[in-house]
């Protein structure tokens, strides 16, 4: 899991992997043993400690995309800077990192001489708190006078957004007011129009508001109210030597801030992966059924609904949705065709894999499928050894560990944070719609191209023959049981079949098939009649198992070479429509015969010999005499 | 092994582990300008990492008067018994 960083040990012994790394010259490796010990919530020893281990790594051997960074604060960053160098390589980037001169944010950003512009950043964090935001309301103002103190604070911030728009191409990231735990007036801070809890609210609310493209407002104050409030700030390092925030909040800020940049500059996840049974609902599909499976009734199968109901939001704001499942297809299918507490259906899952393959690839297959990038996959099971297995043999897919209780599941894949974007817009919403639309064209052509393949895998050997003792029966069964594959719904007794294959004028002839797999047995059944120098086709039985395999082009090809035989110039089909046989009502037209003309109930076609000298593809073989 | 030698002996392993050097010695009258990378920065990382290893807070005026090894010995020594 990331984050087995509870003992100092953990991260230790991981530090010093990865130094062994290191000294082999492995730079990836090294990362990925950083990347494993440690989590965004691990206290700020752990995270210096990572920090400096990752300070030796080249972050440009990594592949990482390179991002310049320049932070100014009104407060110490310079230990979230190490920290957050770290966390943005998580997120994909290898930074560099430019801190302003402590407190001299309107100076950096005012001067143009000033080392900020020399710099030039991608990005430009203006790291603010609620001591930076100078909104200054005097207790009993009205509510003109608290808006007008805000606005004015905001238009602070707006003069410097525009500087820097003017004078670099960069994304500004700009924290909001961190509300702060105490107050004199205790509960009437929040509760009164002139309350500094009031006014900050409406700060931060006016901030967003201001906000144009090209500013992303870091929601600092949601990172304190999730770190928690009562110990967000450590008054002794403020006094000390003015860190905003506690020191152990560090990594929480800085993965929270990477992981919007990635978002932001396009690095962000884009597709959830999802495992069914005991992750979407309670219990096993192929064991317990649609109606024995947890999901709706219970605490438990309400939590499941809960969590379906945060995927299905997620999908619902632009994240493709894929099912990856060790099932069978059906079983797997059936809770989102029939269970009635089922949030999500399945026009809501743009790839659907139910199969007994290993996990890692059918996520691989996923990715293709969607045309997307292993590392814009995000993957939740709630089975560790296929977790562990995905993050071996997959480790840019970012795995959520998920806890034992699903209870905790939505808890679990929001504060991951996979899904942090700088903006929101309707085509956001119809993208999830896109990939899916895009997926199935994939499919259908992957279909195509693999069709060839499984053909000839099969090694498909026909024997063509006439009519003796042992086939007439059988013969004569297919004729008169075929509905579908019947192309004039012909019907023969075994007397009428003898006379045709025995007059001059017609013939009668069989085909059986048999693959690597069997055989199929006789499977087709055609009467052929000579009229003048025209061959017609009076019965085209066959059987619709080996319907799809080339079998048709295999008999037309075989029709063909008896119409050469016979002198005839042209072949003529004939379609009698039967309540049963539309299946092939465009079969000559797909082979490619020139209507004849005809009516609904029966139609012609006929094909001049001369035009087909080398026949049709096929993948079925003639079985040696 | 008195109280101030089992401190001295963690407190090398917390100093060993922030500056990055498994063969730093400590000694009782060290001060920051002993190591070359004990600045004002790495003296916030280190009073952390020594509050975490004894499981102690240092009040905001013990954080900035720990700048000799010994007096750091003492402190703890102290808060420990």
């Amino acid at each position: 899991m990331h984050g087995t960083a509870d003992s100092a040990g953990g991260s230790k012994a991981a530090v010093a992997r990865a130094r062994a790394a290191l000294a082999a010259g492995d730079h990836a490796g090294a990362f990925a043993e950083l990347r494993a010990a440690i989590r965004p919530q691990d206290d700020f020893t752990e995270q210096a400690r990572i920090a400096r281990a990752f300070a030796k790594v080249d972050a440009g051997a990594l592949g990482l995309r390179p991002l310049k960074v320049a932070v100014l604060a009104g407060s110490t960053v310079d230990h979230l800077a190490d920290v957050l160098r770290f966390w943005l390589a998580a997120s994909g980037f290898a930074a560099e990192i430019y801190l302003a001169p402590y407190d001299t944010v309107a100076q950096t950003v005012l001067d143009p001489a000033s080392g900020l512009y020399g710099f030039a950043p991608q990005v430009v964090w203006l790291f603010s708190t609620h001591r930076d935001a100078g909104v200054a309301v005097e207790p009993g103002a009205t509510v003109a006078e608290v808006e007008a103190a805000v606005d004015a604070a905001v238009a602070e911030r707006t003069a410097l957004w525009r500087v820097l728009a003017e004078r670099l191409d960069a994304l500004v990231l700009q924290n909001n007011a961190d509300i702060p735990a105490d107050d004199p007036f205790g509960n009437l801070a929040g509760a009164a129009p002139w309350g500094m809890r009031t006014a900050l609210r409406l700060y931060n609310a006016r901030l967003a508001a201001a906000a144009p493209a090209g500013v992303a407002v870091f929601d600092l104050d949601h990172v304190a109210g999730l770190w928690g409030r009562a110990r967000w700030t450590d008054p002794r390092y403020w006094h000390h030597s003015k860190h905003a925030f506690a020191p152990d909040a560090t990594g929480t800020v800085a993965a929270a801030a990477a992981r919007l940049l990635a978002g932001a500059m396009g690095l962000g996840k884009k597709c959830l992966v999802l495992d069914l049974d005991n992750t979407l609902w309670g219990g096993v599909i192929g064991d317990d059924g649609v109606a024995g499976i947890a999901l709706g009734t219970g605490a438990d199968g309400e939590a499941f609904v809960a969590f379906q109901r945060h995927v299905k939001a997620l999908k619902e704001r632009g994240v493709i949705l894929a099912v990856v499942s060790k099932n069978e297809e059906a079983a797997a299918r059936a809770p989102f065709e029939s269970h009635p507490d089922m949030v999500l259906r399945l026009d809501d899952i743009a790839v659907f894999r139910a199969n007994w393959s290993n996990k890692a690839d059918t996520i691989q297959d996923v990715a293709e499928t969607l045309s997307i990038g292993l590392d814009s996959l995000v993957f939740v099971d709630d089975n560790p050894a296929e977790r562990d297995l995905v993050r071996r043999a997959l480790p840019t897919v970012e795995v959520i560990e998920l806890p034992d209780d699903p209870a905790h599941y939505v808890e679990a894949l929001a504060r991951a944070g996979c899904f942090e974007a700088a903006a929101f817009s309707a085509e956001d919403r119809r993208r999830a719609g896109y990939y899916a639309d895009n997926a199935r064209r994939v499919e259908l052509k992957r279909a195509a191209v693999d069709m060839d393949g499984y053909l000839d895998g099969l090694v498909m050997v026909a024997t063509v023959g006439g009519v003796d003792d042992f086939h007439l029966p059988r013969i004569a069964q297919l004729i008169n049981k075929s509905n579908q594959f019947h192309l004039t719904g012909t019907r023969l007794t075994e007397r009428e079949v003898e006379r045709l294959a025995a007059a001059d004028d017609t013939e009668v002839f069989h085909v059986r098939l048999a693959d690597r797999f069997g055989d199929n047995g006789l499977i087709a059944v055609l009467i052929l009649r000579r009229d003048g120098e025209d061959l017609h086709v009076d019965t085209w039985a066959m059987s619709c198992r080996v319907l799809g395999r080339t079998v048709e082009e295999f008999i037309a090809n075989e029709i063909l070479a008896r119409a050469r035989r016979r002198g005839c110039r042209s072949v003529v089909g004939r379609y009698v429509k039967s309540p049963k046989n539309a299946l092939v009502a465009g079969l000559y037209d797909r082979l490619g015969f020139a209507p004849l003309g005809g009516d609904e109930a029966e139609r012609r076609w006929s094909l001049a010999v001369a035009d087909r000298p080398d026949g049709w593809k096929t993948h079925v073989r003639v079985a040696e005499a | 092994m008195t109280v101030q030698d089992e401190v001295m002996a963690r407190l090398t392993e917390v100093f060993r582990d922030v500056f990055d050097d498994d063969e730093l010695t400590v000694f009782p009258a060290m001060t920051a300008k002993d190591v070359d990378e004990w600045d004002s920065l790495m003296h916030i990382t280190l009073v952390l990492a020594v509050e975490k290893e004894f499981a102690v807070k240092l009040n905001a005026a013990e954080v900035g008067k720990l700048e000799n090894v010994g007096q750091m010995v003492e402190l703890l020594a102290r808060k420990a018994a």
